[in-house]
């Protein structure tokens, strides 16, 4: 319960000041504070209410904080709730003050009273002063011993904030050990979920720090803590449910047995009035069968139900959220929802977003057998009166015709769309001609002649006007008057605005004047000229290129500017199946509602449990600012692996996902990839890194002789690495803890180096030069922290190496794991080198 | 920014917020981790729920006048971010509701605590949602079927998609721990089901038999879903001419398939395109009303025994587009008492552990969910 955040600002001019009535206030609590008179409770509670009604609207109360505390010795409980709840919004900014308040709640956490030994203790653990924290771990102690159940979940909970203000105390008190026994054995579910809760957050906290905290935090995925969890599932409330669910979404199950097991114990979460529940048991089906592609698709049947029913139970934000999970399911796996199509179309009065993502599952499930259905309901919404809805329509049945084999009926509709007269439709409606002429150039007897019929003059928006011109110009033979419409478009070249439309009239004129020379060569010179002139450079450019080839070699302008042409059989996709799995990877969370991987907008600091590692968890992963580029985000896209909790786990996920026919783990692989491509730019030859890189230092005129090295490579090292290298970062963890070290090694960094080294980001750029690569680096100056991976050119030896920089000290420390130890040593030569040449 | 405002989940540099309205008010939840998105949501119409309970309904100046209720419930259900109870009957037992009962007993015994003083027992009991020690002086159960008939009509007339999503509420008024056992005569038509908590799976899962310890009061106990119902109550038939100019338009509504019981409170309502200037509707039974943001609405109620009621009326448009293209959807409300259009029907209703004297009652209604009809 958070009160107002503006509690503190200084009072608006619209708002009184309260400052009179905090005074008034002031002396009349201290008048009761004394009295025992019998009603004394009455009065001191409307006294406090107005207390807490200014603390709401913002006015600040802190002057009678001494008032509120000696008026709290009282046996009323809602005087108390009133008196805890004004103490913990003020203890923070007035810690001295809060000093006054540790007195009355310890008496009252030996209340006799539960619930006010919980309330007592709960306001306690809400102080968030740090100087206070010595008191709190007696109070705790007890709590977590308390007979009665209510005080246990909230001194569980109390652990937690108490590890968040201060977690040397907490954890020199020992309590996560009592927190684990009690999620073992507390016969109260709530207890259990709440220190299952404070467990998460704590382990995974520490984990970066002790090795004996990431244990255990893996141990809370282990085989006997999830069959406990689970067995109670029942028992728990819906919350905890949910939370129990998304830990057992992690379980890796050894068997098809556990597996079966697991999801029968679960099935009827799947008729949970509450939605949540619903969702992450569904997460839970879906991860588990990931490997047995047969099941999995059971699976989908079988959830299916559900999720159609959650979407049209609950209020409209419950709907949309599950929604959005529908609808990455409906994008992998189409057919299974084929049948379902009708689910997806669109009512009236559903707000914009719905139907998009609506109308994106219709264009995915349409198969030969629906095809027809779709397409009638969706050119309905070709007349909506929601604009922008209607021209997603008329998109989409562009999409499901180029999809499609069969698409004689749905090319009538488009052509159908072209004579609605309406700006939008034939707007939208001619970019999909375009489109479907690229496909399918059979068609263009018939699109042509209706497209023909369309003035120009109607056409305003330069994406239809770009494709009305390219059909003019692609299909000039057939159009009787294409020449003399480019012609009336050229006079009009001054007033086009768009570039997109004149770079296309410029083409469309040239294709046209090679089809009928005669009619066109005017408006050819017309619009050169006009090209020529164009103040947009690409135009500009465009013409001038025209011109010479026309000037060089009309013919083979001709073979330039009208090849003949093949068939576009597939249209690139816009959003990357690498994405789509990544985002799969995260069901059940808000990266699906956002249709982007959490990585993309969820603060680092902020992964949420389990999403850290050991080891590179509180590494930043490679760079984040800005300037990150594409190896960055390479490594980012990688880093949910990366922190993945287990090794092992990591290698059966992998394994599982490659069985499964799903091409989840492809980012990996692309990811790299994109760091190769990056690679390759200053490493081509890929034989002497170093040399290799010298080369394109000279090139961009960086001086490297303004950097002598303290070690100069004179020595040629002999090692030729892999430039192309791909490690994913589950596997550099796991080989990083198996693997001994097999050198360690402090080299000192040249003073330019030092100098370019004020980001990470800086040096991984430099290393990808000498094919060494950068797996995750952290740090702000002058200490900096990296994990570099290599790999030999002619096989699959991988370096592996901790580089921790001091730039005040100029000193490298280099750790070098190997798994060939012999060449380990020729490596950190090729290492050193590369990193003595580091400079600006 | 109008997009933004209806999205459930909007985001900000480093916090992401749940939101959902509820009677003009905003409930907000924030977080700076991933987390389930339904979690959030379904948490945010639990609070709103357990307020309205509460305070009777929901307004602003409801929540102002019991801001400490507020406080001490939201106390309650959640701490450091992490839902605790949320069930209504425990709450109840931890904090009195506000009512006239308990304001009246605070004057006459001075003892003006909205808090009890012992801690509810259902917390540690294995039914958490029912509470230990309910007495009633006349022990009544009623089980309500609602259903809700969302449909389809495309411009040609033709039945596109129609479904029904329904409910069965009950209210139960019964002393002590009743255990209930409530079967249908025709559970095979139910497409899918989801129950509250205390429905048992087990007896559903082989026999198609809800057994249950039920919450005491109102509650939902089962919610389910009815496909490809290939028929509706009622007919809405538009017709739109336009030429010249102007636009004529005629909708006739009637009964299809008589469901036995009336159907009342039709109404029918639609959005003039916004090519069209002005509108000259009139309507041989009920009232026609058009609004200056051009929706139109046609309260029916009953369709009389004696003729079919029709709208008509002409429609001039904008000056120089000559045919209508863009055309209304009509949207239509109804409600039928006594049946569950699903067919649905409830076998019996069994007691164990209740007293001898107890009334049991059961009824239908059917209204009309999403059903439009477009022209």
């Amino acid at each position: 319960m958070a009160p107002p955040a503006q509690a503190h600002r200084s009072p608006s001019p619209s708002q009184p000041s309260g400052k009179g009535e905090v005074s008034d206030l002031k002396s009349q609590l201290r008048q009761l504070a004394g009295s025992r008179a019998p009603g004394i409770d009455d009065s001191k509670r409307e006294l406090f209410k107005k207390v807490i009604s200014y603390m709401t609207i913002g006015i600040d109360v802190s002057a009678v904080f001494g008032e509120m505390v000696m008026c709290s010795a009282t046996s009323d409980i809602v005087l108390k709730k009133m008196c805890y709840l004004y103490v913990g919004n003020y203890a923070k900014v007035n810690p001295d003050l809060a000093l006054l308040t540790i007195n009355f709640l310890q008496r009252d956490c030996k209340d006799e009273d539960p619930m006010i030994r919980g309330l007592a203790l709960r306001s306690l653990c809400s102080l968030r002063v740090a100087n206070l924290v010595e008191y709190l771990v007696g109070p705790l102690g007890l709590g977590l011993k308390d007979n009665n159940s209510y005080v246990r979940t909230v001194a569980v909970i109390g652990v937690l904030k108490l590890y968040h203000i201060s977690a040397p105390t907490c954890i020199d008190a020992d309590f996560p050990p009592t927190l684990k026994h009690l999620m073992l054995n507390d016969p109260d579910p709530q207890v259990v979920a709440n220190c299952l809760s404070a467990l998460q957050e704590i382990w995974s906290l520490e984990a970066s720090t002790s090795e004996e905290a990431s244990r255990e935090r893996e141990a809370l995925i282990s085989k006997p803590v999830i069959y406990y969890l689970l067995n109670r599932i029942k028992e728990f409330s819906e919350w905890a449910q949910c939370l129990v669910l998304e830990l057992v979404a992690k379980y890796v199950p050894l068997d098809s047995n556990e597996i079966f097991d697991i999801m029968n114990l679960l099935e009827d979460r799947l008729q949970h009035a509450n939605g949540a529940v619903v969702l992450s048991t569904i997460k839970v089906f879906l991860h588990l069968t990931l490997s047995m592609t047969d099941v999995h698709q059971q699976v989908y049947e079988r959830i299916k139900a559900p999720l159609l029913t959650l979407v049209s139970s609950g209020s409209p934000e419950q709907s949309y959220a599950v929604l959005s999970h529908l609808h990455i399911l409906v994008m992998r796996a189409p057919f299974i929802f084929a049948s379902d199509y009708k689910h997806f179309y669109c009512q009236y009065n559903e707000p914009s977003y719905v139907k998009k993502l609506k109308l994106e599952m219709l264009t995915a499930v349409a198969n030969e057998s629906n095809t027809y259905e779709i397409v009638t309901e969706l050119c309905e919404y070709a007349a909506n009166v929601d604009i922008p809805i209607a021209r997603e329509s008329i998109r989409a049945v562009g999409k499901i015709a180029l999809q499609q084999y069969d698409v004689n009926a749905i090319v009538d509709r488009l052509l159908q769309f072209l004579e609605m007269e309406k700006d939008y439709v034939t707007a939208e409606a001619l970019v999909l001609v375009k489109d479907l002429l690229r496909k399918y150039p059979q068609w263009s007897h018939d699109c042509i002649a209706v497209v023909g019929s369309i003035s120009s003059q109607n056409v305003q928006e330069p994406k239809a006007k770009a494709a009305l011109i390219w059909m003019l110009g692609e299909y000039s033979q057939d159009m009787q008057d294409a020449p003399y419409i480019l012609e009336s478009l050229t006079e009009n070249w001054e007033e086009e605005p768009s570039a997109e439309v004149r770079l296309h009239l410029l083409t469309a004129v040239m294709k046209c004047f090679f089809k009928r020379p005669p009619e066109t060569q005017k408006v050819l010179g017309a619009a050169l000229a006009a090209g020529l002139a164009d103040f947009h450079q690409d135009v500009h450019d465009r013409a001038l290129f025209y011109y010479r080839l026309l000037q060089y070699n009309v013919s083979v302008a001709e073979r330039v500017v009208n090849p003949p042409k093949q068939a576009v059989s597939v249209f690139a996709d816009t959003q990357s199946s690498e994405i789509k799995d990544r985002i799969f990877d995260e069901f059940n969370s808000l990266s699906v509602v956002y249709q982007k991987p959490s990585y993309m907008f969820t603060d680092k600091d902020y992964r949420g449990p389990f999403e850290f590692s050991d080891e590179l968890g509180n590494l930043s992963i490679a760079a984040e600012s800005a300037d990150n580029v594409v190896p960055a985000q390479g490594v980012e896209a990688n880093d949910k692996d990366l922190l993945l909790s287990t090794s092992e786990k990591e290698e059966i996920r992998g394994a599982t996902f490659n069985v499964s026919g799903y091409s989840a783990p492809l980012y990996d692989s692309s990811a790299a990839s994109v760091q190769s491509e990056l690679a390759i730019i200053s490493s081509t030859s890929a034989g002497s890194a170093p040399s290799s890189s010298l080369a394109i230092d000279d090139l961009l005129g960086l001086g490297l002789s303004a950097a002598p090295a303290p070690e100069p490579a004179s020595v040629p090292p002999s090692l030729k690495l892999n430039s192309k290298a791909i490690l994913d970062p589950g596997t550099f963890q796991q080989k990083w803890r198996q693997l001994p070290i097999s050198l360690s090694q402090e080299f000192s960094l040249s003073p330019e180096g030092v100098a370019a080294l004020t980001t990470p980001q800086a040096l991984l750029w430099h290393m990808q030069g000498h094919s060494i690569h950068c797996i995750a680096s952290g740090g702000h100056s002058p200490n900096f922290k990296f994990f570099f991976f290599a790999q030999k050119a002619e096989e699959s030896s991988n370096f592996l190496v901790e580089c921790i920089i001091n730039t005040s000290s100029a000193k490298a420390q280099v750790k070098i794991k190997a798994d060939d130890q012999s060449t380990s040593q020729a490596f950190s030569d090729v290492f050193q080198s590369a990193l003595s040449k580091f400079s600006v | 920014m109008l997009f933004l405002k209806s999205m459930p989940v909007i985001a900000s540099p480093t916090h992401y917020i749940f939101q959902i309205v509820r009677a003009g008010i905003t409930f907000l939840a924030c977080t700076q981790v991933e987390m389930p998105p339904l979690m959030g949501i379904e948490f945010l119409c639990r609070v709103a729920d357990i307020l309205s309970d509460y305070l009777g309904e929901l307004n602003e100046d409801l929540i102002k006048d019991n801001f400490v209720i507020v406080y001490e419930l939201l106390d309650e259900m959640i701490d450091n971010g992490f839902p605790l109870t949320t069930e209504p009957n425990i709450l109840r037992e931890m904090i009195a509701p506000p009512n006239i009962v308990s304001k009246m007993l605070s004057v006459v015994t001075g003892n003006s605590s909205n808090v009890s003083d012992i801690l509810p027992g259902a917390t540690a009991s294995c039914v958490p949602w029912r509470p230990t020690d309910v007495k009633y002086a006349n022990n009544e159960v009623y089980v309500d079927l609602v259903e809700e008939m969302d449909a389809i009509i495309n411009r040609d007339g033709v039945l596109v998609k129609c479904e029904i999503y329904g409910e069965v509420q009950v209210n139960c008024l019964l002393s002590g721990l009743p255990d209930l056992t409530l079967s249908f005569a025709n559970p095979s038509i139910l497409h899918d089901v989801r129950f509250h908590p205390c429905v048992r799976f087990r007896p559903w899962e082989s026999h198609q038999i809800l057994s249950f310890v039920p919450p005491d009061g109102q509650f939902k106990l089962m919610s389910y879903r009815v496909k490809k119902l290939k028929s509706t109550p009622i007919y809405v038939k538009p017709q739109l001419t336009s030429d010249a100019g102007t636009c004529r338009i005629s909708v006739m509504v009637g009964i299809r398939n008589d469901p036995g019981k009336t159907i009342d409170s039709i109404i029918l309502q639609f959005q003039l395109p916004p090519c069209i200037l002005s509108a000259d509707l009139t309507s041989n039974h009920g009232t026609v009303n058009v609004l200056s943001n051009k929706i139109c609405t046609w309260s029916i109620g009953r369709i009389p025994k004696d003729k079919a009621p029709s709208l008509s009326g002409t429609m001039v448009l904008e000056t120089g587009l000559e045919t209508l293209r863009v055309f209304p959807t009509f949207q239509v409300e109804f409600r039928i008492m006594g049946v569950a259009l699903s067919g649905l029907q409830i076998d019996k209703l069994d007691l164990q552990n209740v007293p001898n004297r107890l009334y049991k009652g059961f009824r239908a209604v059917t209204r009309a969910g999403e059903y439009e009809v477009r022209s």
